[in-house]
């Protein structure tokens, strides 16, 4: 597979390339989803291509082909050429500046004990209608649904630095709904099974029907839930829940694209600017967020980025402190650094790389405390489950999350569920507010699936994690009038 | 390909032997896309290919497979056995419907033959030009200039024939100076230079007027939104509400809704002179003019074959667009009609607050400005809005002419003047 790749770049070369890269993806996915006690389709795609990317004279270009044949490879190069000399007629100064990287050689495969592509259909159907059969025994549930996703990801890349790379990666997602209906309302509880790099394996049936009897018995309690309250209280946040927000506001925020105005006209900019970096105080003490892209089953850990620069964990926040930011080669320099972060990727063989968040993860506190320990501190407050509605001004300030279960604290114990919670803050004051968090026998991990950015958009995976968190006196607001 | 090649190409798949009912679908794309910031290109992107899916359905049961390898009869055949070996093993559905086998006569509204000649260098140096414009104004400019060239074709094996081309133009553009940014828009079925240039222009201009804005206490207040703010308030609207099964099942905001949305009226119609669209849906049902409100007074919501068959409603298939008529108003007239009220430029990260009132939340971006005895008379700091849908309809008091607007779906929509907006927190 590696041949053609090969004479991409070779073709490149000769042209006079300072760098070039091709990239060859097999793409192939599963999608099954369930309505009440049907499945209700169930999609197979066998998706493959070719990309090269040329640096020529300080101006990138890009084609793309799904034939994967000697002269279509020759052609492609051409045309990445040719839109190379057009990029070139508004050339930023100086050109694109590249960081150097060795020739790297490696074959990475991800965790994958049982192939889901291998799992009979039915199998699968079962767990999914399993799981609606026990919602729907609960009354007020009037839709249950469910999905299954598996993607498996094998690309092959070859730079002009010598780099010849394999990686072989595959993924799970899942999702499992009740709506509740009654109350002159209607109300919808989820729970997401850990999205990872890791096969069927991680899908146990026992869990599933646990988490439908809970979440349709949840639903129906949100249907008589009162509106919350609103004010500033003190919150806990579970582990999903967090993830989200750690997504919006440190790890979009701390892009070093977004930052130097790559992202301007879509996704955004950042309020992280470059002179913060090794003082801005981004929270309190007992926040530290790490990036690790060779995080065990992490849905970001793919052996190397798309710029060929092999995995890597560094600290974005620590002890508080601002850090470091997420990179490609083609914005270490912007920054002092002589080295990418090695978290570039692209979402397609016809797709680009650009700057994409890494696994990021809140360590978890250094002494025991448990999430019972964590509220029972609370006075009145509010505990937020799971993601729901989440917004995110375009500088990565002004944020408002709700959570998909939401509990009043009363005298530090979780009382009744309340409807329509929605917590809003700016980054830093939020993070700031950051009191304690648990240790690390409660630290879980949560995938994310659908990170869009980019123009046109491209979507991105990666893995948050953290453990319950405690924040003081967050706006509390309600999403629906009383 | 063109449609004589889609016609046989889909034959010759149907061909293939299959044991049950097999509707074939083919998408093509050429898309060209310049994009930059800071004044220069930072990426220029070719993508091309053609999918290919196959819908296999034995009485109940239905299952698909879409494949990009086509040049090799092999692996279309084994992706048929495939997709038919899936189809065996999946449940009784009660809700698959049999293929539609209607041939369907297009009229390719959304084909241009200008757009058609576009390459990647006029695209190129569009965009050259435009950053040059705004590196002589001292303003950072970004955006993205993109075309794409496309085909759809479906065919099913109970006779059912379609096949129509399209293009889809974006241009965007953001410009930002030290404390302040403005953004433009053109959206369609095709570019031209004077619409990069004008649109390059009005970012511009809105930019120098965005600078060193001024706190306003985030309080109810009548606003001014542009058309991208109002098509992609509607949008969410639209994906989270128009339903009817959702609606008669008690889970929509419409469930028992007898009330009236304002008086204006939305609908979707594939041959809109403003934003046309390709005029069949993805499965093979025909698209017409349809409409979802009629001067306020909610119609039925798109209702699919299963849900229309059981209880006895209209096929009424979701569109590819969504066109909100105004009253004709330019936005100079509204601004001059409004004494003390906010334009909104766009809205940005828009997502569900409450699905019963459908509720959102977002923010504006890139141009929000004080309107003060019929003038806009300086520039604000972005704001964060909780607002619901239904009561923003019920509110409005003026509007204008619908404009193509919409990155994610074909839109047409006019600016909105709309009392009692609820503001709720500062950006900054």
């Amino acid at each position: 597979m590696f041949e053609l790749l090969k004479q991409a770049c070779d073709a490149a070369r000769k042209e006079g390339c300072q760098f070039a890269d091709a990239r060859y993806l097999a793409i192939r996915k599963q999608r099954v989803m369930s309505r009440d006690l049907a499945l209700s389709n169930c999609s197979d795609s066998d998706d493959r291509g070719f990309g090269v990317r040329v640096l020529y004279n300080g101006a990138w270009g890009f084609a793309s082909s799904p034939n994967y044949n000697t002269g279509e490879v020759a052609r492609v190069v051409a045309l990445a050429m040719r839109i190379a000399r057009a990029s070139a007629m508004a050339l930023r100064e100086g050109g694109v500046q590249w960081a150097a990287e060795d020739a790297l050689r490696l074959d990475f495969k991800s965790s994958c004990a049982q192939n889901p592509f291998e799992v009979a259909l039915e199998d699968k159907a079962d767990l999914l209608i399993a799981a609606n059969g026990v919602m729907l025994k609960n009354k007020t549930i009037k839709r249950a649904r469910g999905y299954l996703l598996f993607k498996q990801v094998q690309r092959w890349y070859v730079n002009t630095e010598g780099s010849e790379l394999h990686s072989d990666v595959t993924s799970s997602e899942s999702v499992i709904w009740a709506i509740a209906v009654g109350n002159d309302d209607f109300q919808e509880r989820n729970w997401k099974a850990p999205s990872t790099n890791q096969g069927f394996e991680s899908y146990k049936k026992e869990e599933f029907l646990l988490q439908a009897e809970r979440i349709a018995a949840q639903a129906e309690e949100k249907l008589s839930a009162r509106l919350a309250p609103e004010g500033d209280f003190d919150i806990v946040t579970d582990s999903e829940n967090l993830s989200l927000t750690i997504h919006e506001s440190v790890g979009h925020a701390t892009e070093l694209d977004r930052v130097m105005g790559y992202e301007v006209s879509m996704a955004g900019s950042s309020f992280v600017t470059r002179e913060k970096q090794g003082k801005f105080q981004y929270g309190s003490d007992q926040v530290t967020l790490m990036a690790d892209n060779t995080l065990e089953n992490g849905l970001a850990t793919q052996g190397f980025d798309d710029d060929g620069v092999p995995g890597q964990r560094w600290e974005i926040v620590k002890d508080g402190i601002f850090q470091a930011y997420s990179s490609g080669r083609e914005f270490a320099h912007y920054v002092g650094e002589e080295r990418s972060r090695g978290s570039c990727r692209a979402d397609h063989w016809s797709s680009i790389p650009i700057v994409r968040i890494p696994n990021l993860f809140l360590m978890p506190g250094k002494q025991p405390l448990s999430p019972e320990e964590l509220i029972a501190d609370v006075k009145h407050g509010l505990y937020f489950e799971g993601m729901d509605s989440f917004s995110i001004d375009q500088r990565r300030l002004n944020f408002q999350f709700g959570g998909n279960g939401v509990w009043e604290i009363k005298n530090g114990k979780k009382a009744g569920m309340l409807k329509a919670a929605l917590y809003q803050s700016r980054t830093p004051t939020f993070w700031n507010a950051c009191e304690a968090t648990c240790d690390e026998s409660h630290w879980r991990p949560h995938g994310v699936m659908n990170c869009g950015k980019g123009d046109p958009m491209q979507i991105a995976q990666m893995t948050h994690g953290a453990a319950p968190t405690r924040f003081n006196k967050i706006r509390i607001i309600r999403g629906r009038e009383s | 390909m063109n449609r004589q090649q889609a016609q046989d190409f889909i034959a010759n798949v149907l061909a293939t032997p299959h044991p049950g009912e097999l509707q074939v679908a083919l998408s093509g794309t050429y898309k060209l896309g310049t994009r930059f910031n800071d004044c220069a290109v930072s990426q220029n992107v070719l993508q091309q290919q053609i999918t290919l899916t196959l819908t296999a359905r034995r009485e109940q049961k239905k299952a698909s497979v879409t494949i990009n390898t086509l040049d090799d009869k092999a692996t279309i055949k084994r992706a048929i056995e495939q997709v038919f070996a899936t189809c065996r093993h999946m449940p009784d559905d009660e809700e698959v419907m049999p293929a539609m086998g209607e041939v369907i006569t297009t009229s390719e509204h959304a084909w241009n033959g200008a757009a058609e000649a576009l390459e990647i260098e006029t695209i190129g140096a569009w965009a050259a030009a435009a950053c040059k414009e705004g590196a002589a104004a001292g303003i950072d400019l970004a955006g993205l200039l993109s075309l794409s060239k496309n085909f759809y074709a479906y065919g099913d094996s109970a006779g059912g024939f379609a096949f129509e081309r399209y293009h889809r133009s974006d241009f965007h553009v953001t410009a930002t100076g030290n404390k302040g940014s403005g953004w433009a828009e053109n959206q369609g079925v095709n570019i031209e230079q004077d619409a990069v240039q004008t649109a390059t222009r009005r970012a511009i201009d809105k930019c120098l007027l965005a600078q060193n804005p001024e706190v306003y206490e985030p309080r109810p207040s009548t606003v001014i939104l542009e058309p991208q703010a109002v098509g992609d308030l509607l949008l969410m609207a639209f994906w989270y509400g128009f339903d009817q099964r959702a609606s008669d099942e008690g889970r929509s905001a419409f469930s028992n809704f007898s009330g009236n949305l304002g008086k204006l009226s939305f609908y979707s119609d594939p041959a809109s002179e403003i934003f046309p669209t390709i005029s069949f849906t993805a499965d093979g049902q025909a698209l017409e003019r349809t409409l979802w409100l009629d001067g306020g007074k909610l119609q039925q919501l798109p209702t699919n074959r299963y849900w229309a068959e059981k209880n006895n409603l209209n096929v009424k298939p979701s569109p590819n667009n969504i066109i909100l008529a105004g009253e004709g108003a330019s936005l100079d007239e509204l601004i001059r009609g409004t004494d003390d009220g906010i334009l909104v430029t766009r809205f940005w990260y828009i997502r569900s607050t409450d699905a019963k009132t459908l509720g959102f939340t977002g923010m504006t971006r890139d141009g929000l400005y004080r309107i003060e005895k019929g003038e806009v008379t300086r520039p604000l700091v972005d704001m964060r809005w909780n607002e619901s849908v239904l009561r923003v309809l019920n509110n409005v008091v003026a509007s204008g002419k619908p404009v193509a607007t919409g990155e994610f779906m074909s839109m047409a929509m006019p600016a909105l003047k709309v009392e009692d907006f609820h503001f709720s927190s500062l950006s900054n």
